[in-house]
Protein backbone atom coordinates (compact mmCIF):
# COMPACT_ATOMS: atom_id res chain seq x y z
CA UNK A 1 0.00 0.00 0.00
CA UNK A 2 1.11 3.47 -1.04
CA UNK A 3 0.75 6.35 1.31
CA UNK A 4 -0.30 9.50 0.35
CA UNK A 5 0.49 12.55 1.80
CA UNK A 6 -2.10 14.50 3.42
CA UNK A 7 -5.02 15.91 1.80
CA UNK A 8 -4.31 19.34 3.15
CA UNK A 9 -0.66 19.42 2.16
CA UNK A 10 -1.95 19.27 -1.60
CA UNK A 11 -0.96 22.35 -3.48
CA UNK A 12 -5.08 22.46 -4.28
CA UNK A 13 -6.20 22.80 -1.20
CA UNK A 14 -6.65 26.11 -0.95
CA UNK A 15 -8.60 26.24 -3.37
CA UNK A 16 -10.92 23.62 -1.75
CA UNK A 17 -11.56 25.88 0.85
CA UNK A 18 -11.79 29.50 -1.37
CA UNK A 19 -14.50 27.88 -4.08
CA UNK A 20 -16.77 26.45 -1.20
CA UNK A 21 -17.28 29.68 0.00
CA UNK A 22 -17.59 31.27 -3.31
CA UNK A 23 -20.33 28.29 -3.96
CA UNK A 24 -21.83 29.37 -0.25
CA UNK A 25 -21.84 33.31 -1.40
CA UNK A 26 -23.38 32.77 -4.86
CA UNK A 27 -26.15 30.53 -3.30
CA UNK A 28 -26.56 32.98 0.09
CA UNK A 29 -26.89 36.22 -2.62
CA UNK A 30 -29.39 34.37 -5.22
CA UNK A 31 -31.43 33.06 -2.57
CA UNK A 32 -31.30 29.85 -4.54
CA UNK A 33 -29.24 27.11 -5.09
CA UNK A 34 -28.38 23.42 -5.01
CA UNK A 35 -25.57 23.22 -2.66
CA UNK A 36 -25.14 19.55 -1.50
CA UNK A 37 -24.27 18.85 -4.76
CA UNK A 38 -22.12 21.64 -5.51
CA UNK A 39 -20.10 20.53 -2.83
CA UNK A 40 -19.44 17.11 -3.12
CA UNK A 41 -18.22 17.80 -7.47
CA UNK A 42 -16.48 21.36 -6.18
CA UNK A 43 -13.07 19.06 -5.77
CA UNK A 44 -13.86 16.98 -8.90
CA UNK A 45 -13.85 20.17 -11.35
CA UNK A 46 -10.63 21.34 -9.14
CA UNK A 47 -8.48 18.59 -10.05
CA UNK A 48 -10.03 18.62 -13.98
CA UNK A 49 -8.87 22.31 -14.07
CA UNK A 50 -5.84 22.25 -12.76
CA UNK A 51 -4.16 19.54 -13.51
CA UNK A 52 -1.98 19.52 -16.96
CA UNK A 53 -4.11 16.12 -17.93
CA UNK A 54 -6.89 18.04 -20.29
CA UNK A 55 -7.20 21.65 -22.08
CA UNK A 56 -10.24 22.44 -22.21
CA UNK A 57 -9.29 25.01 -25.07
CA UNK A 58 -9.48 21.62 -27.24
CA UNK A 59 -10.59 19.01 -24.83
CA UNK A 60 -13.93 19.06 -24.09
CA UNK A 61 -15.60 18.84 -20.74
CA UNK A 62 -19.40 18.26 -20.32
CA UNK A 63 -21.25 18.94 -16.99
CA UNK A 64 -24.40 16.41 -17.17
CA UNK A 65 -25.63 17.58 -13.97
CA UNK A 66 -26.64 21.03 -14.65
CA UNK A 67 -28.39 21.80 -10.98
CA UNK A 68 -24.27 21.97 -9.82
CA UNK A 69 -23.76 24.66 -11.79
CA UNK A 70 -22.58 27.26 -8.56
CA UNK A 71 -19.25 24.47 -8.39
CA UNK A 72 -18.54 24.99 -12.33
CA UNK A 73 -18.90 28.68 -12.17
CA UNK A 74 -16.43 29.11 -9.61
CA UNK A 75 -14.31 26.85 -11.12
CA UNK A 76 -14.41 29.41 -14.35
CA UNK A 77 -14.11 32.59 -12.45
CA UNK A 78 -11.22 30.70 -10.58
CA UNK A 79 -9.92 30.17 -14.34
CA UNK A 80 -10.66 34.07 -15.66
CA UNK A 81 -13.34 32.99 -17.73
CA UNK A 82 -15.26 35.90 -16.56
CA UNK A 83 -14.94 38.44 -13.95
CA UNK A 84 -15.09 36.77 -10.36
CA UNK A 85 -17.23 39.16 -9.12
CA UNK A 86 -19.94 38.48 -11.33
CA UNK A 87 -20.69 35.14 -9.27
CA UNK A 88 -22.97 36.92 -7.26
CA UNK A 89 -25.17 37.28 -10.09
CA UNK A 90 -25.63 33.96 -10.17
CA UNK A 91 -29.51 33.13 -10.79
CA UNK A 92 -30.64 36.22 -10.91
CA UNK A 93 -32.77 38.52 -14.00
CA UNK A 94 -30.13 39.32 -17.05
CA UNK A 95 -27.58 37.28 -15.82
CA UNK A 96 -25.44 34.72 -17.95
CA UNK A 97 -24.71 32.50 -14.96
CA UNK A 98 -28.05 31.18 -14.95
CA UNK A 99 -30.13 28.55 -12.17
CA UNK A 100 -28.65 25.72 -14.60
CA UNK A 101 -25.95 25.68 -17.10
CA UNK A 102 -26.55 28.03 -20.30
CA UNK A 103 -24.63 28.61 -23.55
CA UNK A 104 -23.94 32.30 -22.69
CA UNK A 105 -21.28 31.22 -19.99
CA UNK A 106 -17.94 31.69 -20.85
CA UNK A 107 -16.40 28.00 -20.70
CA UNK A 108 -19.66 26.17 -20.84
CA UNK A 109 -19.93 23.93 -23.84
CA UNK A 110 -23.03 22.36 -23.17
CA UNK A 111 -26.51 23.66 -21.39
CA UNK A 112 -28.01 20.63 -19.43
CA UNK A 113 -30.71 20.67 -16.63
CA UNK A 114 -32.87 17.91 -17.45
CA UNK A 115 -30.56 15.01 -15.98
CA UNK A 116 -29.71 12.27 -18.02
CA UNK A 117 -28.69 13.53 -21.35
CA UNK A 118 -25.08 14.84 -21.11
CA UNK A 119 -23.42 11.75 -20.99
CA UNK A 120 -25.15 11.05 -24.60
CA UNK A 121 -23.70 14.67 -25.60
CA UNK A 122 -20.26 13.96 -24.41
CA UNK A 123 -20.72 10.33 -26.74
CA UNK A 124 -21.73 12.01 -29.80
CA UNK A 125 -18.50 15.22 -29.16
CA UNK A 126 -16.05 12.17 -28.69
CA UNK A 127 -17.20 10.94 -31.77
CA UNK A 128 -17.11 13.47 -33.57
CA UNK A 129 -13.60 14.95 -31.95
CA UNK A 130 -11.62 11.90 -32.03
CA UNK A 131 -8.37 14.47 -31.70
CA UNK A 132 -9.51 15.30 -27.90
CA UNK A 133 -10.82 13.63 -24.83
CA UNK A 134 -14.26 14.45 -23.62
CA UNK A 135 -14.61 14.64 -19.99
CA UNK A 136 -18.04 14.36 -18.92
CA UNK A 137 -19.61 14.89 -15.09
CA UNK A 138 -22.91 13.13 -14.07
CA UNK A 139 -23.98 12.19 -10.50
CA UNK A 140 -24.95 8.53 -9.10
CA UNK A 141 -28.95 9.86 -8.75
CA UNK A 142 -28.65 10.61 -12.46
CA UNK A 143 -28.09 6.76 -12.92
CA UNK A 144 -31.53 7.11 -12.47
CA UNK A 145 -32.47 7.54 -16.30
CA UNK A 146 -32.52 5.30 -18.25
CA UNK A 147 -31.16 7.50 -21.05
CA UNK A 148 -27.51 7.07 -18.81
CA UNK A 149 -27.54 3.65 -19.99
CA UNK A 150 -27.67 3.76 -23.33
CA UNK A 151 -25.34 5.99 -23.59
CA UNK A 152 -23.04 3.65 -21.41
CA UNK A 153 -23.85 1.05 -24.12
CA UNK A 154 -23.00 3.53 -26.94
CA UNK A 155 -19.49 4.30 -25.79
CA UNK A 156 -18.83 0.30 -25.48
CA UNK A 157 -20.01 0.11 -29.01
CA UNK A 158 -17.64 2.79 -30.65
CA UNK A 159 -14.87 2.28 -28.27
CA UNK A 160 -14.48 5.62 -27.57
CA UNK A 161 -11.53 5.52 -25.77
CA UNK A 162 -11.41 9.10 -25.53
CA UNK A 163 -14.61 9.48 -23.48
CA UNK A 164 -14.57 9.41 -19.56
CA UNK A 165 -17.29 9.89 -17.33
CA UNK A 166 -16.40 10.79 -13.79
CA UNK A 167 -19.40 9.97 -11.27
CA UNK A 168 -19.95 12.05 -8.37
CA UNK A 169 -21.26 9.76 -5.84
CA UNK A 170 -22.62 11.49 -3.21
CA UNK A 171 -25.33 8.89 -1.94
CA UNK A 172 -28.19 11.85 -2.30
CA UNK A 173 -30.65 12.95 -3.90
CA UNK A 174 -33.56 15.78 -3.82
CA UNK A 175 -36.06 13.34 -2.46
CA UNK A 176 -33.59 11.15 -0.21
CA UNK A 177 -30.74 8.75 -0.48
CA UNK A 178 -30.11 7.12 -3.39
CA UNK A 179 -30.00 3.67 -2.22
CA UNK A 180 -33.54 4.28 -0.85
CA UNK A 181 -35.08 6.45 -3.91
CA UNK A 182 -33.53 3.88 -6.36
CA UNK A 183 -30.85 1.48 -5.20
CA UNK A 184 -27.90 1.53 -8.10
CA UNK A 185 -25.97 -1.87 -6.34
CA UNK A 186 -22.61 -2.46 -8.05
CA UNK A 187 -21.79 0.69 -9.97
CA UNK A 188 -18.58 -0.65 -10.55
CA UNK A 189 -19.41 -3.80 -11.78
CA UNK A 190 -22.24 -2.51 -13.64
CA UNK A 191 -19.82 -0.21 -15.86
CA UNK A 192 -17.34 -3.19 -16.43
CA UNK A 193 -19.49 -5.30 -17.79
CA UNK A 194 -20.89 -2.59 -20.29
CA UNK A 195 -17.44 -2.48 -21.33
CA UNK A 196 -15.90 0.09 -19.43
CA UNK A 197 -12.70 0.50 -17.42
CA UNK A 198 -13.67 1.68 -14.07
CA UNK A 199 -11.48 3.24 -11.16
CA UNK A 200 -13.05 4.02 -7.96
CA UNK A 201 -11.35 6.90 -6.05
CA UNK A 202 -11.95 9.46 -3.29
CA UNK A 203 -13.52 12.48 -4.64
CA UNK A 204 -12.19 14.71 -1.97
CA UNK A 205 -8.85 13.80 -2.29
CA UNK A 206 -6.29 15.36 -5.12
CA UNK A 207 -4.18 12.55 -5.11
CA UNK A 208 -6.63 10.03 -6.32
CA UNK A 209 -8.20 12.37 -8.60
CA UNK A 210 -5.14 12.73 -10.51
CA UNK A 211 -3.97 9.86 -10.96
CA UNK A 212 -7.26 8.19 -11.73
CA UNK A 213 -7.68 10.58 -14.19
CA UNK A 214 -4.08 10.28 -16.08
CA UNK A 215 -4.91 6.49 -15.67
CA UNK A 216 -8.41 7.34 -17.91
CA UNK A 217 -7.03 9.68 -20.26
CA UNK A 218 -4.40 6.91 -21.33
CA UNK A 219 -7.21 4.22 -22.20
CA UNK A 220 -7.10 3.43 -26.01
CA UNK A 221 -9.93 1.65 -26.91
CA UNK A 222 -12.21 1.42 -23.70
CA UNK A 223 -14.42 4.41 -22.40
CA UNK A 224 -13.25 5.44 -18.61
CA UNK A 225 -15.95 5.77 -15.93
CA UNK A 226 -14.38 6.73 -12.62
CA UNK A 227 -16.53 6.18 -9.82
CA UNK A 228 -16.04 9.03 -7.42
CA UNK A 229 -17.01 8.52 -3.86
CA UNK A 230 -18.05 11.87 -2.65
CA UNK A 231 -19.64 13.45 0.48
CA UNK A 232 -23.01 15.36 -0.04
CA UNK A 233 -22.65 19.12 1.21
CA UNK A 234 -18.56 18.45 1.84
CA UNK A 235 -17.24 20.76 4.63
CA UNK A 236 -20.53 21.83 6.07
CA UNK A 237 -20.78 19.72 8.93
CA UNK A 238 -24.72 19.88 9.37
CA UNK A 239 -25.74 19.75 5.49
CA UNK A 240 -23.56 16.64 4.93
CA UNK A 241 -25.60 13.96 4.16
CA UNK A 242 -28.60 15.30 4.80
CA UNK A 243 -30.70 15.51 1.58
CA UNK A 244 -32.78 18.16 2.65
CA UNK A 245 -29.76 20.48 1.62
CA UNK A 246 -30.25 19.59 -2.35
CA UNK A 247 -31.10 22.48 -2.83
CA UNK A 248 -31.64 26.02 -0.21
CA UNK A 249 -34.28 28.67 -0.82
CA UNK A 250 -33.59 31.53 0.87
CA UNK A 251 -30.86 30.18 3.63
CA UNK A 252 -31.89 31.54 7.43
CA UNK A 253 -28.96 33.97 8.51
CA UNK A 254 -27.68 31.41 11.69
CA UNK A 255 -27.13 28.84 8.78
CA UNK A 256 -25.17 30.95 6.18
CA UNK A 257 -23.29 32.29 9.03
CA UNK A 258 -22.85 29.01 10.57
CA UNK A 259 -21.93 27.82 7.01
CA UNK A 260 -19.41 30.38 6.74
CA UNK A 261 -17.62 29.70 10.20
CA UNK A 262 -16.62 26.11 8.83
CA UNK A 263 -15.98 26.78 5.38
CA UNK A 264 -13.34 29.01 6.76
CA UNK A 265 -11.66 26.96 8.55
CA UNK A 266 -12.16 23.71 6.22
CA UNK B 1 -57.80 9.90 -55.21
CA UNK B 2 -57.59 9.99 -58.91
CA UNK B 3 -54.46 9.20 -59.53
CA UNK B 4 -54.04 6.68 -62.93
CA UNK B 5 -52.01 8.54 -64.64
CA UNK B 6 -49.93 9.99 -62.02
CA UNK B 7 -47.02 8.19 -60.97
CA UNK B 8 -46.91 7.49 -57.38
CA UNK B 9 -43.29 8.22 -55.91
CA UNK B 10 -41.85 7.81 -51.94
CA UNK B 11 -40.79 10.40 -50.86
CA UNK B 12 -38.65 8.56 -48.11
CA UNK B 13 -36.87 6.95 -51.22
CA UNK B 14 -36.27 10.42 -52.40
CA UNK B 15 -35.11 11.17 -49.01
CA UNK B 16 -32.81 8.20 -49.06
CA UNK B 17 -31.69 9.46 -52.40
CA UNK B 18 -30.95 13.16 -52.21
CA UNK B 19 -28.96 12.53 -48.54
CA UNK B 20 -26.81 10.28 -50.23
CA UNK B 21 -25.87 12.86 -53.44
CA UNK B 22 -25.42 15.23 -50.67
CA UNK B 23 -23.25 13.27 -48.66
CA UNK B 24 -21.41 12.25 -51.88
CA UNK B 25 -20.37 16.17 -51.99
CA UNK B 26 -20.34 17.02 -48.06
CA UNK B 27 -18.00 14.98 -45.82
CA UNK B 28 -19.58 16.47 -42.72
CA UNK B 29 -23.31 14.51 -43.20
CA UNK B 30 -23.95 12.38 -40.37
CA UNK B 31 -26.65 10.07 -40.22
CA UNK B 32 -28.05 8.99 -36.74
CA UNK B 33 -30.67 6.55 -36.59
CA UNK B 34 -32.41 4.19 -33.99
CA UNK B 35 -32.69 0.72 -35.44
CA UNK B 36 -34.75 1.83 -38.61
CA UNK B 37 -32.09 1.97 -41.27
CA UNK B 38 -33.99 -0.48 -44.32
CA UNK B 39 -37.38 1.60 -43.51
CA UNK B 40 -35.79 4.71 -44.13
CA UNK B 41 -33.95 3.42 -47.15
CA UNK B 42 -30.88 4.26 -45.95
CA UNK B 43 -28.93 0.84 -46.70
CA UNK B 44 -26.76 2.17 -49.65
CA UNK B 45 -26.23 5.31 -47.34
CA UNK B 46 -24.76 3.03 -44.60
CA UNK B 47 -22.96 0.42 -47.13
CA UNK B 48 -21.09 3.69 -48.65
CA UNK B 49 -20.43 5.95 -45.28
CA UNK B 50 -19.76 3.71 -43.03
CA UNK B 51 -17.93 5.86 -40.47
CA UNK B 52 -20.89 8.44 -40.95
CA UNK B 53 -23.92 6.25 -39.93
CA UNK B 54 -24.11 6.15 -36.48
CA UNK B 55 -26.33 3.45 -35.94
CA UNK B 56 -27.41 3.79 -31.83
CA UNK B 57 -30.23 0.70 -31.80
CA UNK B 58 -33.69 1.51 -30.46
CA UNK B 59 -32.50 4.60 -28.15
CA UNK B 60 -34.15 7.17 -29.23
CA UNK B 61 -33.32 9.69 -26.35
CA UNK B 62 -29.67 8.80 -26.43
CA UNK B 63 -29.91 9.05 -30.06
CA UNK B 64 -30.98 12.82 -29.79
CA UNK B 65 -28.00 13.91 -27.67
CA UNK B 66 -25.41 12.26 -29.42
CA UNK B 67 -26.74 13.79 -32.68
CA UNK B 68 -26.22 17.34 -31.12
CA UNK B 69 -22.99 16.29 -29.27
CA UNK B 70 -21.88 15.54 -33.44
CA UNK B 71 -23.14 18.90 -34.41
CA UNK B 72 -21.13 20.23 -32.02
CA UNK B 73 -18.03 18.87 -33.24
CA UNK B 74 -19.29 20.52 -36.77
CA UNK B 75 -21.32 17.83 -38.33
CA UNK B 76 -24.29 18.40 -40.24
CA UNK B 77 -26.43 15.56 -38.73
CA UNK B 78 -29.56 14.01 -39.61
CA UNK B 79 -31.63 12.06 -36.70
CA UNK B 80 -34.01 9.45 -38.62
CA UNK B 81 -36.43 7.56 -37.08
CA UNK B 82 -40.54 7.08 -37.41
CA UNK B 83 -42.26 10.49 -35.83
CA UNK B 84 -44.18 8.78 -33.39
CA UNK B 85 -40.52 7.90 -31.81
CA UNK B 86 -38.73 10.58 -32.80
CA UNK B 87 -40.00 13.65 -32.39
CA UNK B 88 -41.95 12.15 -29.84
CA UNK B 89 -40.06 9.55 -27.29
CA UNK B 90 -37.74 12.21 -26.81
CA UNK B 91 -39.10 15.92 -26.97
CA UNK B 92 -37.17 16.73 -24.04
CA UNK B 93 -33.45 15.72 -25.20
CA UNK B 94 -34.32 17.58 -28.38
CA UNK B 95 -35.78 20.99 -26.56
CA UNK B 96 -32.30 20.83 -24.35
CA UNK B 97 -29.67 18.81 -25.94
CA UNK B 98 -30.60 19.93 -29.44
CA UNK B 99 -32.45 23.74 -29.21
CA UNK B 100 -31.50 25.06 -26.09
CA UNK B 101 -27.62 24.10 -26.93
CA UNK B 102 -28.14 25.45 -30.84
CA UNK B 103 -27.26 22.37 -32.58
CA UNK B 104 -27.61 21.59 -36.02
CA UNK B 105 -29.70 18.50 -36.34
CA UNK B 106 -32.30 17.32 -38.57
CA UNK B 107 -34.94 15.47 -36.93
CA UNK B 108 -36.42 13.04 -39.96
CA UNK B 109 -39.88 11.66 -38.65
CA UNK B 110 -41.16 9.08 -40.85
CA UNK B 111 -44.72 7.27 -40.94
CA UNK B 112 -45.93 10.63 -40.22
CA UNK B 113 -49.98 10.73 -39.98
CA UNK B 114 -52.89 8.54 -40.61
CA UNK B 115 -50.98 7.31 -43.95
CA UNK B 116 -49.09 4.89 -42.01
CA UNK B 117 -52.55 2.97 -42.05
CA UNK B 118 -52.33 -0.50 -41.22
CA UNK B 119 -49.85 -0.02 -38.33
CA UNK B 120 -52.17 1.89 -36.25
CA UNK B 121 -52.71 4.56 -33.36
CA UNK B 122 -49.27 3.59 -31.98
CA UNK B 123 -47.39 4.28 -35.27
CA UNK B 124 -49.99 7.40 -36.42
CA UNK B 125 -48.17 10.08 -35.16
CA UNK B 126 -50.64 13.05 -35.03
CA UNK B 127 -48.91 15.59 -32.82
CA UNK B 128 -45.30 16.20 -34.44
CA UNK B 129 -45.95 18.73 -35.97
CA UNK B 130 -47.65 20.31 -32.68
CA UNK B 131 -44.23 19.00 -30.79
CA UNK B 132 -42.06 20.73 -33.01
CA UNK B 133 -43.61 24.14 -33.88
CA UNK B 134 -43.64 24.85 -29.89
CA UNK B 135 -39.71 24.41 -29.69
CA UNK B 136 -38.14 27.43 -29.32
CA UNK B 137 -35.78 27.91 -32.80
CA UNK B 138 -37.08 24.63 -34.73
CA UNK B 139 -37.97 24.86 -38.34
CA UNK B 140 -40.64 22.74 -39.51
CA UNK B 141 -41.17 21.09 -42.83
CA UNK B 142 -42.92 19.09 -44.56
CA UNK B 143 -42.57 17.90 -48.63
CA UNK B 144 -45.97 17.66 -50.12
CA UNK B 145 -44.17 14.95 -52.62
CA UNK B 146 -40.77 13.78 -53.92
CA UNK B 147 -40.35 16.14 -56.14
CA UNK B 148 -40.20 18.75 -53.36
CA UNK B 149 -38.39 16.60 -50.94
CA UNK B 150 -35.47 16.32 -53.45
CA UNK B 151 -35.30 20.27 -53.93
CA UNK B 152 -36.14 20.67 -49.94
CA UNK B 153 -33.64 18.97 -48.49
CA UNK B 154 -30.20 20.20 -49.97
CA UNK B 155 -31.90 23.51 -48.73
CA UNK B 156 -32.46 22.06 -45.26
CA UNK B 157 -29.27 20.37 -45.19
CA UNK B 158 -27.43 23.85 -45.80
CA UNK B 159 -29.39 25.89 -43.11
CA UNK B 160 -27.49 26.13 -40.03
CA UNK B 161 -30.78 25.53 -37.82
CA UNK B 162 -32.07 22.58 -35.90
CA UNK B 163 -35.43 21.43 -38.37
CA UNK B 164 -37.94 18.94 -38.19
CA UNK B 165 -38.61 16.88 -41.63
CA UNK B 166 -42.03 14.60 -41.47
CA UNK B 167 -42.08 12.18 -44.12
CA UNK B 168 -45.15 10.09 -45.11
CA UNK B 169 -44.93 6.10 -45.34
CA UNK B 170 -46.66 5.86 -48.44
CA UNK B 171 -45.59 6.68 -52.26
CA UNK B 172 -47.89 9.55 -53.14
CA UNK B 173 -48.77 11.46 -56.73
CA UNK B 174 -46.52 14.44 -57.94
CA UNK B 175 -47.89 17.90 -58.01
CA UNK B 176 -45.33 20.11 -57.19
CA UNK B 177 -44.07 21.68 -60.18
CA UNK B 178 -40.38 21.00 -61.11
CA UNK B 179 -39.82 24.98 -62.00
CA UNK B 180 -40.71 25.65 -58.53
CA UNK B 181 -37.28 26.51 -55.95
CA UNK B 182 -37.95 25.27 -52.34
CA UNK B 183 -37.05 28.36 -50.37
CA UNK B 184 -37.60 28.30 -46.32
CA UNK B 185 -40.65 30.52 -45.21
CA UNK B 186 -42.46 30.87 -48.38
CA UNK B 187 -45.19 28.81 -49.37
CA UNK B 188 -46.12 27.77 -52.94
CA UNK B 189 -50.07 28.38 -54.84
CA UNK B 190 -50.03 24.97 -56.93
CA UNK B 191 -53.41 26.48 -58.21
CA UNK B 192 -55.09 29.86 -58.49
CA UNK B 193 -58.40 30.70 -57.68
CA UNK B 194 -60.96 32.95 -56.63
CA UNK B 195 -63.29 31.72 -54.38
CA UNK B 196 -61.68 29.70 -51.56
CA UNK B 197 -57.66 29.62 -50.54
CA UNK B 198 -57.17 25.95 -49.47
CA UNK B 199 -53.85 25.68 -47.02
CA UNK B 200 -52.33 22.54 -46.06
CA UNK B 201 -48.89 20.62 -45.71
CA UNK B 202 -47.89 17.08 -47.17
CA UNK B 203 -49.00 14.47 -49.31
CA UNK B 204 -52.99 15.34 -48.28
CA UNK B 205 -53.01 17.96 -50.27
CA UNK B 206 -53.19 16.05 -53.56
CA UNK B 207 -56.19 14.71 -53.15
CA UNK B 208 -57.15 18.20 -54.66
CA UNK B 209 -55.76 17.72 -57.55
CA UNK B 210 -58.61 15.40 -59.02
CA UNK B 211 -61.15 16.26 -61.46
CA UNK B 212 -63.47 16.30 -58.79
CA UNK B 213 -62.24 19.51 -57.74
CA UNK B 214 -61.80 21.14 -61.49
CA UNK B 215 -65.66 22.55 -60.87
CA UNK B 216 -64.14 24.92 -57.65
CA UNK B 217 -62.10 27.78 -57.81
CA UNK B 218 -59.30 27.32 -55.26
CA UNK B 219 -55.65 28.81 -54.53
CA UNK B 220 -54.19 25.68 -53.18
CA UNK B 221 -51.33 26.75 -51.28
CA UNK B 222 -48.74 24.25 -49.66
CA UNK B 223 -47.56 25.15 -46.28
CA UNK B 224 -44.03 22.91 -46.63
CA UNK B 225 -42.36 25.62 -44.70
CA UNK B 226 -44.69 25.37 -41.33
CA UNK B 227 -42.51 27.21 -39.10
CA UNK B 228 -41.16 29.73 -40.35
CA UNK B 229 -44.76 29.95 -42.15
CA UNK B 230 -45.43 32.47 -45.04
CA UNK B 231 -47.92 34.64 -43.50
CA UNK B 232 -47.83 37.53 -46.57
CA UNK B 233 -48.90 34.48 -49.49
CA UNK B 234 -51.07 33.32 -46.81
CA UNK B 235 -52.90 36.30 -45.66
CA UNK B 236 -53.09 37.73 -49.68
CA UNK B 237 -55.21 35.09 -50.66
CA UNK B 238 -57.36 34.91 -47.67
CA UNK B 239 -57.66 38.96 -48.46
CA UNK B 240 -58.76 38.24 -51.68
CA UNK B 241 -61.09 35.13 -51.20
CA UNK B 242 -62.49 35.92 -48.16
CA UNK B 243 -62.93 31.84 -47.36
CA UNK B 244 -60.33 29.69 -46.15
CA UNK B 245 -60.20 25.80 -45.78
CA UNK B 246 -57.25 24.12 -43.48
CA UNK B 247 -56.69 20.42 -44.16
CA UNK B 248 -54.03 18.64 -41.91
CA UNK B 249 -53.47 15.09 -41.36
CA UNK B 250 -52.88 15.65 -37.78
CA UNK B 251 -54.78 16.57 -34.84
CA UNK B 252 -56.61 19.54 -34.77
CA UNK B 253 -55.26 21.20 -31.71
CA UNK B 254 -51.58 22.84 -31.66
CA UNK B 255 -51.90 22.05 -35.76
CA UNK B 256 -51.14 24.51 -39.19
CA UNK B 257 -54.84 25.27 -38.54
CA UNK B 258 -54.11 27.03 -35.12
CA UNK B 259 -51.10 29.01 -36.72
CA UNK B 260 -53.33 30.03 -39.32
CA UNK B 261 -56.73 30.92 -37.49
CA UNK B 262 -54.13 32.96 -35.23
CA UNK B 263 -53.00 34.65 -37.62
CA UNK B 264 -56.14 35.14 -39.47
CA UNK B 265 -57.39 36.99 -35.85
CA UNK B 266 -54.27 38.90 -35.27
CA UNK B 267 -54.25 40.44 -38.91
CA UNK B 268 -58.36 41.44 -38.12
CA UNK B 269 -59.21 40.15 -41.44
CA UNK B 270 -63.17 38.58 -41.83
CA UNK B 271 -63.42 35.53 -43.53
CA UNK B 272 -65.10 32.35 -43.13
CA UNK B 273 -63.31 29.12 -41.81
CA UNK B 274 -62.94 25.61 -41.63
CA UNK B 275 -60.32 23.31 -40.18
CA UNK B 276 -60.15 19.96 -41.26
CA UNK B 277 -58.22 17.42 -38.93
CA UNK B 278 -58.27 14.53 -36.51
CA UNK B 279 -60.15 15.98 -33.99
CA UNK B 280 -58.80 14.94 -30.34
CA UNK B 281 -59.00 11.36 -30.87
CA UNK B 282 -56.18 8.09 -32.07
CA UNK B 283 -55.89 6.53 -35.12
CA UNK B 284 -56.89 2.93 -35.91
CA UNK B 285 -55.54 0.36 -38.56
CA UNK B 286 -56.58 0.39 -41.68
CA UNK B 287 -55.58 -1.60 -44.73
CA UNK B 288 -55.95 1.58 -47.14
CA UNK B 289 -55.46 5.39 -45.69
CA UNK B 290 -58.25 6.60 -47.75
CA UNK B 291 -60.37 4.45 -45.45
CA UNK B 292 -59.29 6.07 -42.36
CA UNK B 293 -59.61 9.58 -43.90
CA UNK B 294 -63.38 8.84 -44.62
CA UNK B 295 -63.66 8.11 -41.22
CA UNK B 296 -61.99 10.85 -39.88
CA UNK B 297 -63.92 13.67 -42.74
CA UNK B 298 -60.39 14.14 -44.36
CA UNK B 299 -61.62 12.35 -47.75
CA UNK B 300 -62.07 14.37 -51.26
CA UNK B 301 -65.90 14.28 -50.30
CA UNK B 302 -65.24 16.03 -46.93
CA UNK B 303 -63.09 18.21 -48.42
CA UNK B 304 -66.07 19.07 -51.49
CA UNK B 305 -68.87 19.30 -48.26
CA UNK B 306 -66.47 22.02 -46.82
CA UNK B 307 -65.81 23.73 -49.92
CA UNK B 308 -69.86 23.85 -50.57
CA UNK B 309 -70.48 25.16 -46.77
CA UNK B 310 -67.58 28.09 -47.37
CA UNK B 311 -69.45 28.78 -50.48
CA UNK B 312 -72.67 28.97 -49.04
CA UNK B 313 -74.08 32.33 -48.28
CA UNK B 314 -75.63 31.31 -45.01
Amino acid sequence: MILLPAKKSHPLSEQSRSLRLDILEMINTAGFGHIGGSLSSVDILISLYNTDIFNFDKDHFILSAGHICPALYAVLAQKNKFPREELLTYAQFGSRLQGHLNLDTPGVEYASGALGQGLSFACGLALGDKNHHTVCLTTDGEHDEGQIWEAIAFANKFHQGNLINIVDYNGYQLGGSTAEMMPLGELASKYLHFGWTVTTVDGHNFYELENALKKAKSSSIYPACIIAKTTFGKGISFMENKSEFHDVKNMPEDIYLAAKNELQKY
Amino acid sequence: MNSKNIENKSIRQAFANTLFDLAVKNPNIYVVDVGLRPSLYLDKFAARFKSRFIECGIAESNAAAVAAGLSASGKTVFLTSFACFSPALNWAVIKQSICYNRQNVKIVGSHAGLMSGDLGATHQMLEDVALMRTMPGMEVFVPIDEAEMVKMLPVVAHSPFPAYIRLPRISTPKVFPSKYPFTIGKSQLLSVGRDITVLGYGPILTQLFSDDFKKYSLDIINCSSIKPLDFETILKSIKKTGRCLVIEDHQKNGGLGDAIASLILSSRIKCKYIHLAVDDSFGQSAKNYFDLYHHFGLSPLAIIQSIKSLLSKS
